[in-house]
């Protein structure tokens, strides 16, 4: 028994009571570490700094699209719109730029951006009372028209060097000029898109497990109709929800298009099905009510690290997607065989 | 009576499209007093408890509770009135564990915000070991926990929170014999406490255990509201069945019960 008056204490006895929930993320980190010494042995440059950085790199796009589902899929519904709307808030951050906006404020516009489709996602589905599904579905094709019609499907570039920092800046790099006149690089550093995911991982766990509206996700997704019998204001929980995972799509597309320091109105496309597979393979389930951004860090590192892998090891794009989609059913049906005895 | 009571509800009417769920309604209840509700199902007498808790608003007619008229748009307005419910369903989200069910949108919050799951939890084992002392797996998802348990928490959840006026409905369908002793039990100290219970049920045998009065619905209607005292088990399940005590004779209305 642990002391209850210790809060942390007592966060520990219910991380001990949901032992499900941590077999799940216990074979998924599992898994991810098979994955690492399986490719580590069959391509000796897997495990090089690089690799490792160009990974976190990758991941770290997937992983706060990731961050935005989770909570969408805990409260029950989902967020089909993810990729779209990380397209048009990169390209509304590089118009703003386009149009004199400091470069920080203009990816700000950009979040906002994002921010308003999420909210508009959850306008069309507590108030018109339209599936989820669908509602993001529109929304997909809305965001997506909308990024193409802005830039009349050009990309945005000469963006400025600052407008790449975010994307390729990284926190204690050492460089070192050399006689010749390149730099070389001594440390890498750790990139900023890894920080901001990291930053943001953490915010959103103590969201989901130390505040009320995180409460209220998973009230709202595990009995709908008993949260609003319990005086649960499921309507505004899922606004919050669908408008926080369009903020981070938001986010996102600015890590990705800083990234390339060019804004691509095409960019993103289908990313929303890495992000939901992520969310799954973490232990989300999609009927509402389960799912940790923990969790779904190790899914969408195992994502990222078998496109890495499989690419390094010269599988060719095509295989990839046949072995990812494996992968998603899969962890699917494991969980699901698990959760039937 | 001379005493106000707890709840009046005045003819209350409810519609769905064309159907008449709940027809011109009226019904009172004391302090201390359980009133049982009876009626098939579809009768309206879960639509009628809907209404009082909020969950649903009615088509037209008048709510009073302690003299004072009163609108439900929502549960909330009805709790903030001492009005709690126990429903059929429970209402629990089964992923939570019991304490985060039981304080479901009332959290406890720390001075910074935070949830306070430590004193949650403690108010919960103290409650809960209240109503039943066996109860030590409180951290548990609620979804794996015995129907007994559930429904322990769904009452504890209904009577933690200064209940002045309690919706019963079917809390005994789920349970087994000491566990609907001890619901019976429950009811009759809450009944000392001075709380108002409407009981819900379609068992007639509790209902004349523990009620004070009976009020039988039909097709939307009040079919007859009597004192327990001054019918038999065999009037009421006529009232049920036929709609009228045996014989034929007409409802009489309900304030002749009072």
């Amino acid at each position: 028994m642990t002391d209850a008056s210790k809060p942390w204490a007592n966060g520990k006895e219910r991380r001990l009571s949901m032992a499900r929930d941590q077999l799940h993320r216990a074979s998924a980190l599992l898994t991810l570490l098979l994955l690492i010494i399986g490719f580590a042995l069959a391509s000796p440059s897997f495990l090089s700094v690089n690799n490792g950085l160009t990974v976190l790199l990758q991941t770290s796009v997937i992983g706060l699209l990731g961050i935005g589902l989770t909570m969408v899929i805990i409260t029950g519904g989902i967020d089909l719109s993810v990729g779209s709307v990380l397209a048009l808030s990169g390209v509304v951050s590089a118009m703003a730029v386009k149009a004199g906006l400091p470069v920080i404020p203009a990816m700000c516009v950009g979040v906002l951006a994002g921010a308003a489709c999420g909210a508009f996602n959850g306008f069309v589905i507590t108030r018109l009372r339209i599936p989820p599904f669908v509602a993001t579905l529109g929304m997909m094709l809305i965001a997506r028209g909308m990024a193409l019609q802005l830039t009349g499907a050009t990309p945005i570039s000469q963006l400025g060097a600052g407008f790449g920092r975010l994307g390729n800046g990284a926190l204690f790099r050492v460089v070192e000029m050399q006689p010749n006149g390149f730099p070389r690089v001594i440390f890498p550093g750790i990139p900023y898109p890894a920080i901001l995911l990291l930053i943001m991982a953490i915010a959103a766990t103590y969201l989901l497990r130390r505040r009320q509206i995180g409460r209220h996700i998973y009230a709202t997704g595990s009995n709908e109709e008993a949260a609003r019998l319990s005086g649960v204001n499921v309507d505004w929980t899922k606004m919050y929800a669908y408008t926080m995972s369009g903020a981070l799509a938001g986010l996102a597309g600015n890590v990705l298009m800083s990234r390339l320091v060019t804004a691509q109105p095409s960019e993103g496309v289908m990313y929303e099905l890495d992000a939901i597979a992520a969310a799954v393979i973490g232990g989300a389930s999609l009927s509402g009510g389960v799912g940790t951004i923990a969790g779904t860090m190790i899914g969408a590192f195992i994502i990222g690290i078998l496109r890495n892998g499989l690419n390094m090891s010269g599988v060719s794009a095509f295989i990839q997607q046949i072995v990812i989609g494996l992968v998603v059913i899969g962890a699917v049906w494991i969980d699901q065989v698990r959760n039937r005895r | 009576m001379s005493l106000q009571p707890l709840v009046q509800m005045t003819d209350i009417e409810k519609n769905f499209g064309g159907v008449r769920a709940v027809d011109h309604v009226s019904v009172s209840l004391y302090p201390g007093e359980v009133v049982g509700l009876l009626g098939h199902n579809g009768a309206g007498k879960s639509c009628l408890m809907r209404i009082l808790s909020g969950a649903m608003t009615p088509s037209s007619g008048e709510i009073r509770v302690n003299g004072e008229a009163v609108t439900f748009a929502e549960p909330n307005d009805a709790r903030a009135r001492g009005i709690e419910t126990i429903y059929q369903t429970l209402a629990l989200a089964d992923h939570l564990d019991a304490p985060s069910n039981l304080f479901l949108g009332r959290e406890l919050k720390t001075r910074f915000g935070n949830l306070d799951d430590a004193a949650m939890l403690r108010a919960a084992r103290e409650v809960l070991a209240r109503l039943n002392p066996n109860f030590t797996n409180l951290r548990d998802p609620v979804s794996s926990l015995s129907g007994g348990q559930r429904q322990v928490i769904a009452i504890a959840r209904a009577i933690y929170f200064d209940t002045r006026i309690l919706i019963m409905d079917e809390p005994t369908a789920a349970l087994g014999p000491s566990e609907t002793a001890m619901v019976a039990d429950l009811i009759r100290k809450l009944q000392a406490d001075g709380i108002g219970i409407f009981l819900v049920s379609h068992d007639i045998h509790d209902v004349f255990d523990l009620c004070d009065r009976v009020v039988v619905m039909n097709k939307g209607r009040v079919v007859g509201a009597h004192a327990i005292t001054e019918v038999s088990k065999d009037d009421v399940l006529s009232l049920i069945v036929k709609g009228e005590l045996p014989g034929g004779w007409t409802a009489r209305p309900i304030e002749a019960a009072q």
